[in-house]
């Protein structure tokens, strides 16, 4: 029973699979229904055509089912005009199958065409809403009285208020009047746009123009180029113009066929046109505050993985942690998020490579980040689980993700195991053994002694030598000075010859040498003539200073014992050198007055 | 306690028992308690500088060999180990040349040192005063003589003035070394200030201590690529 239960089950299950993937099944996974209008804005009493294309593999196709169209618009024929191709590439079928309506606009107003709905394979299948607006063409007559430039060129963003690092399309858009053909075009190079990371977008496809009525002209639209710009400050941005250089013919083409071709042919009346944008200045907004500091500056939506290059690794070799950041954003711009790693390890500047997808409308990519890291000893180390958000502009918030804590296993060296410290490499040893020890002393400059020695002895010396130096240069040049300062020694060298006279038996030249010693050392004082002065005029000039009453007392007693020897009979030495006592005596006290 | 009743050597040779061991966060601990009690030694240094770098802390490894490379006895030894430890770091900051004048007074206190230039200059300007009294008492000196005592006392002068102000710098002026992994060096003293830099362990500063004493916790600095700002204190170690 076991066994043909589990048969049956076996075959309810390929049969099951059959049914699942049977061609019909696999064809419809790549079916596309799409409506479109030949032109979105359009005068009031013009045709505008709608169709509905369906392209893909699949057997059975109905008829769309039309909606009610809104007042503004009737359709002229329930009966489309149908076209159908068929195609078989690498043995894979499609079928392609067009159906056009045409619709007249009535009255102006903004209107919406709704959906239709299409049934293929007995699967309901409905196309986008599309807006299409409608002008009065009498007021446009009206309003259209100031004079409109018959080509111009425009930037246009998709967004003018965009967050800090999120994306805007910026799309270069020709427009011209009926009546003028566009040859060709070239972009003039040195387009700025400061304050922008930008990324030209990849755009196959050749220019289409469509119809649009700007202030009751009708122009011709053509998106000429593409542009990804990311924000990277906030603030007001100006983008600054951007000039192409255009060749246009202005006759020989139809004007009221906008669904001919954009380029036409090189003939007529031809003109190259240099055309610029006008500056176009966005309000860029910051990003909301991040709750924890785990933002790494991705705008967009990703998916951010984290791996480790081995889970074993020997000390000293390199592993590698990449972090990949995979999404729809400002991928150029991302920085790699920050990891606590534990101590121990060396971290090299971190590789970056991206790969970037022009492609599509948003640019996608995926950045790569390769931490090398490299652990100085052995052991394990985890690097721990990290939190890292993006802001997502679509949900207008911050998305987290956490991203599992990594460990490995460093094992030892096998070059290092003869050596216990491990530091083969390092060229220097501990020193042992005894050292010289300091204690450290900051002093000031100004507190060492011999600072203020050395500097204080010189100065001192100075001071004498210049004292010394003054002294002799009076000695020389002052007479009067240097009679004073020697008659002390003068007259001392004279009383000395009078003793030694006494002795010898001269007495009388002695007390006349007396006289001189006494006379000489009153004159060299008081700087008077050395000759031809009588006794009582150096008595008079002693008086003349005030001396001691005494003293010159003493003075004329020695002067007139003196004068007066001569006379006198003969007079012992000792006689005299008791009068030699009493001068030097007298001098001494004199020369402490004079 | 027992340890401070020993000897500097004792403790040192402990510690360096210690580091032969592996038991190297003590033999740290040792060594740290001798700089603690500003008992100093080139060797001291230089075995602090290999601990550290052994347990992969290679920014204080760094200041150490700085520190040790100022002594004479260990100077040859911390500047091989100084070469090494510096091709270890997994970022090397640009270096901008000193100016001129900065490396003269560099020179001049690595080479010669304040104090000693103080003493020259003394020594100079007692040799010029004694020539110059010299020319007032002995008249058949050269003429010379009294010029040559004008210049020694000029160089005496300039000699004086290099010297304190070689001092003024050393006080004024330190070198540090960033000791953690990474950090932000600012345009002011505030977390949220616009970046001047980036700095990693390992990286070499000039510390203004008359600007960096208005704030207590950030130091003003001079990165060795030639850039000013802020950098938290507890980020450096200064020399």
């Amino acid at each position: 029973m076991k066994r043909i239960g589990n048969f049956s089950c076996l075959i309810t299950s390929v049969l099951s699979l059959l049914v699942i993937f049977s061609p019909q099944a696999l064809a419809q996974t790549d079916v596309s229904v799409q409506a479109t209008v030949s032109e979105t804005t359009i005068y009031t009493g013009e045709r505008i055509q709608l169709s509905i294309q369906i392209s893909g593999s699949f057997n059975e196709v109905s008829r769309p089912s039309l909606p009610s169209f809104p007042d503004g618009f009737r359709l002229l024929s329930n009966t489309p005009s149908t076209s159908r191709s068929y195609r078989y590439i690498n043995g894979q079928s499609s079928t392609s199958y067009s159906y056009n309506y045409q619709l007249i606009a009535q009255q102006k107003g903004e209107y919406q065409i709704p959906a239709v709905s299409v049934t293929i394979d007995g699967e309901q299948y409905a196309t986008e809403p599309i807006q299409v607006s409608v002008v009065d063409r009498n007021e446009s007559a009206r309003s259209a009285g100031n004079q409109q430039p018959d080509i111009f060129l425009q930037l246009e963003v998709s967004d003018s208020q965009p967050v800090v690092g999120q994306q805007i399309i910026s799309d270069v858009v020709l427009y011209f009047q009926d009546g003028l053909e566009v040859n060709s075009y070239q972009p003039v190079p040195g387009w700025k746009a400061e304050g922008f990371w930008k990324e030209e977008l990849n755009n196959a496809e050749r220019p289409e123009a469509t119809s649009t009525i700007i202030n009751g002209v009708r122009y011709r639209r053509a998106r000429l180029l593409q542009f990804a710009l990311f924000p990277t400050k906030e603030g007001s941005l100006e983008i600054s113009p951007y000039k192409i250089i255009v060749s246009v013919r202005s006759a020989g083409r139809s004007r009221n066929d906008p669904f001919s071709s954009f380029f036409g042919n090189l003939s007529g009346n031809q003109r190259q046109v240099e055309l610029q944008t006008d500056p176009l200045t966005l309000d860029v907004q910051s990003l909301p505050a991040s709750e924890n500091n785990s933002y790494f500056g991705a705008v967009g939506s990703f998916q951010i993985s984290r791996e480790i290059s081995t889970k074993q690794a020997s000390e000293g070799a390199s592993i590698e942690i990449t972090t990949r950041i995979r999404g729809t954003g400002n991928v150029p711009l991302i920085s790699k998020p920050q990891y606590e790693l534990p101590e121990g390890l060396e971290v090299y500047e971190p590789k970056e490579t991206s790969n970037l997808n022009r492609n599509n409308e948003r640019i996608n990519g995926t950045k790569l980040f390769t931490d090398v890291v490299v652990a100085r000893s052995p052991g394990d180390y985890t690097i721990p689980e990290q939190k890292v958000s993006y802001y997502d502009p679509d949900k207008g918030s911050y998305v987290s993700q956490a991203l599992p804590a990594l460990s490995f296993k460093v094992t030892p060296s096998p070059n290092q195991v003869a050596s216990p410290a491990g530091n083969d490499a390092m060229p220097v040893r501990p020193v042992t053994g005894l050292a010289s020890w300091t204690t450290p002393a900051s002093v000031s400059l100004l507190s060492y002694w011999w600072f203020w020695a050395g500097l204080l002895v010189p100065l001192c010396l100075l001071v004498l030598a210049y004292r010394q130096k003054t002294y002799y240069n009076r000695m020389s040049n002052d007479r009067a000075f240097a009679r004073s300062r020697k008659a002390s020694e003068t007259a001392s060298e004279r009383l000395d010859r009078a003793i030694a006279l006494s002795e010898e038996g001269e007495i009388k030249q002695a007390y006349n040498l007396l006289q001189k010693a006494i006379t000489g050392f009153i004159g060299d004082r008081l700087n008077l003539p050395e000759a031809g002065l009588s006794n009582e005029e150096y008595i008079k000039a002693l008086d003349n200073e005030n001396i001691d009453a005494e003293l010159v007392k003493n003075i004329r007693m020695l002067l007139d014992k003196c004068a007066s020897i001569s006379y006198a009979p003969e007079t012992t030495h000792e006689y005299l050198k008791s009068h030699v006592g009493l001068a030097e005596s007298t001098l001494e006290k004199l020369k402490k007055v004079l | 306690m027992a340890h401070a009743q020993q000897g500097p050597q004792a403790v040192f040779d402990e510690a360096n028992n210690l580091l032969a061991q592996g038991q190297i966060n003590q033999a740290i601990s040792q060594y740290q308690q001798l700089e603690n009690q500003q008992k100093l030694a080139g060797a001291l240094f230089l075995n602090l500088g290999i601990a550290y770098q052994r347990i992969d802390s290679l920014g204080k490894a760094k200041y150490y060999y700085l520190k040790s490379a100022k002594f004479p006895e260990t100077r040859e030894q911390a500047q091989e180990a100084l070469k090494y430890v510096n091709t270890q770091f997994s970022h090397q900051s640009a270096v901008l040349p000193q100016l001129p004048w900065d490396r003269a007074t560099r020179w001049l206190q690595d080479n010669i040192g304040e104090t000693r230039l103080l003493a020259i200059g003394l020594i100079l300007f007692n040799l010029g005063i004694l020539l110059f009294i010299a020319t007032w008492f002995f008249r058949e000196l050269p003429g010379l003589i009294k010029p040559l005592s004008f210049s020694v006392l000029g160089l005496t002068v300039i000699i004086i003035a290099a010297a304190f102000y070689t001092r003024y710098v050393n006080n004024r002026y330190s070198t540090a070394v960033m000791v953690t992994q990474e950090a932000v060096v600012a345009e002011r003293p505030l977390e949220e200030a616009a970046l001047v830099s980036r700095a990693f362990e390992g990286y070499t500063f000039t510390v203004d201590h008359k600007r960096s004493k208005t704030q207590p916790k950030w130091s003003y600095v001079r990165m060795s690529n030639g850039l000013y700002g802020w950098i938290p204190s507890k980020e450096i170690l200064v020399l």
